[in-house]
């Protein structure tokens, strides 16, 4: 295996307030919610569990007095092991989710958009001719993988439609309105759609107003 | 080929500017070294976003060179290596078809200049071709592919991005493995934005000149302008890509470039966006910095 500090990208001697600093950001890189429906996500998660091995091995060796300088980083831990859980959850998502399809062809297109083969599924897919809420969705989730987001877009939001009380259908579309996600280190916050200017400010003054009352204070005095 | 592709100059540090310029010398110098002078006119933005995208970890080696340009003075200028061939060979290749597509799109007297200009590109088409047959075959597919979608009028725009973005893919193709399927990503969408981009930029011209355009089929189209929300569509399946480039940028090993191409990922490309859909893209510089 490589040297742990090098995979986070750290010398043997950072403290271990500079190790979790480095691998928070490097978790924050490769977090599974970042590469949803990308057909790079095994990489991604490939690279995920790198660095929580690192991270698992170097606070193993300090706890145990090994080459650490500074002793004692049992809380940063934690803090790695939520993001363990999220990444869990995820790759076990398709499968559960298939459990709940009443439709055996739909779990084997779910098997193979997982596998990334996407030709296969959107195939099965133009075989079928009864077009459902599920349908949609799957058409909606192979489109999204292979790089047509405006088709994936307009499938989506049938499957919502459709059914509007299905939570996955309406995952999918909330992702999809906020163009994605993707890791972006700080200072570059510049963005393609116009979300984030004068339209959104009421939105996020009357957010603050509500974490304020529910603090106990008041932004905007009138509501 | 557009320019899209390039740095926000004001956000890169002068060293990193330097190397930029480096690799644009580069590959101009290259072209003409490979190909002879007239295809040193071919050099552009985007083949050395490639070249720096294509660069391994180790460090380039700098030379400095004179250029037409600038008679006077030397400049550092990348010398010669494996990514620079790539990126020659394939601006001379893609340069070719989009001259070819000229021909075919364009009224008598313009596309008689497109001819005029195919024959003198030609003999360097020919070479570039030998040397990369599965780029020109590919590129060649995929801009008949583009063609027949545009005589069917096609209404969608991942169709018609997907033609153009394949090309993109097939250009940063290098053997199998990891490090190519995370290129052929980012590449994939970065075609797909170019190509919608180029959609948008030339909507008003196509508008009036009846060419075929396809945000004019996909969305209806008000006074020869997309509607509010229209371009609220269009802007979020760029935004769709430029998350998936910025995805698959994440998983690439740092290179000597990794600050520059972040800057061009990061703020370069929405700065080229938000300039394309304002409308100021088009202005000479010193208008648009005024704007």
């Amino acid at each position: 295996m490589n040297d742990p500090y090098s995979v986070l990208g750290v010398s043997p001697n950072a403290s271990d307030e500079e190790v979790k600093k480095a691998y928070r950001d490097l978790a924050r890189k490769y977090h599974p919610d970042n590469y949803h429906d990308n057909p790079l996500a095994d990489l991604a998660s490939e690279k995920m569990k790198e660095i929580n091995e690192a991270y698992d091995e170097i606070t193993k060796s300090r706890k145990q007095g090994g080459n650490g300088n500074t002793y004692g980083s049992g809380n940063a831990y934690n803090g790695g092991s939520a993001y363990r859980q999220q990444r869990g959850s995820y790759n076990t998502g398709y499968q559960q989710r298939s459990q709940t399809g009443s439709n055996a062809a739909y779990a084997q297109i779910r098997a193979l958009i997982n596998a990334n083969n996407l030709a296969q599924a959107e195939a099965m897919l133009n075989n079928i001719t009864v077009h459902d809420a599920e349908w949609n969705y799957l058409m909606g989730s192979v489109c999204w993988r292979k790089g047509w987001m405006d088709e994936a877009s307009r499938y989506f939001r049938t499957a919502s439609n459709m059914e509007p009380m299905n939570q996955e259908y309406r995952q999918a579309v909330q992702y999809m309105n906020q163009g994605g996600q993707a890791y972006r280190p700080t200072g570059y916050n510049m963005n393609m759609t116009n979300a984030d200017t004068a339209c959104n400010m009421c939105g996020n003054l009357l957010c603050a107003d509500c974490c304020c009352e529910m603090m106990g204070g008041d932004l905007i005095p009138c509501c | 080929m557009y320019g899209y592709v390039r740095p926000e100059k004001g956000e890169l540090k002068v060293k990193e500017y330097q190397r930029y310029r480096g690799v644009y010398c580069g590959l101009c110098h290259h072209l003409r070294h490979r190909y002879g002078p007239i295809c040193r006119l071919l050099v552009n933005y985007d083949f050395t976003f490639l070249a720096m995208l294509l660069a391994g970890e180790e460090e380039e080696i700098i030379c400095s060179k004179r250029c037409p340009v600038h008679p006077l003075r030397k400049y550092p200028c990348l010398s010669s290596c494996s990514e620079l061939d790539v990126a020659a060979d394939e601006t001379v290749i893609l340069a070719w078809w989009k001259l070819r597509d000229g021909v075919r799109d364009e009224r008598f007297f313009k596309s008689l200049l497109y001819r005029a200009a195919c024959l003198i590109f030609y003999r360097a088409y020919k070479k570039a071709a030998g040397r990369r047959p599965d780029f020109a075959a590919e590129t060649q597919a995929q801009m008949e592919r583009l063609n027949h979608l545009e005589d069917a009028k096609s209404p969608s725009l991942d169709e018609t991005a997907d033609a153009f973005a394949s090309i993109l893919r097939a250009a940063g193709e290098c053997g199998t493995g990891e490090r190519s399927r995370i290129l052929g990503e980012l590449l994939y969408h970065l075609g797909r934005i170019v190509y919608l981009l180029d959609a948008a930029d030339d909507l008003a011209q196509d508008e009036k000149n009846g060419g075929y355009n396809p945000l004019c089929y996909r969305f209806h189209l008000e006074n020869g302008k997309l509607s509010q929300q229209d371009e609220a569509a269009l802007r979020l399946t760029l935004q769709c890509s430029h998350n998936s480039i910025s995805a698959a940028w994440a998983l690439l090993e740092p290179s000597p470039y990794s600050e520059i191409i972040s800057n061009i990922i990061y703020v370069g490309l929405p700065a080229v966006t938000q300039a394309v859909f304002a409308g100021t893209w088009r202005h000479p510089k010193r208008e648009r910095s005024k704007l």
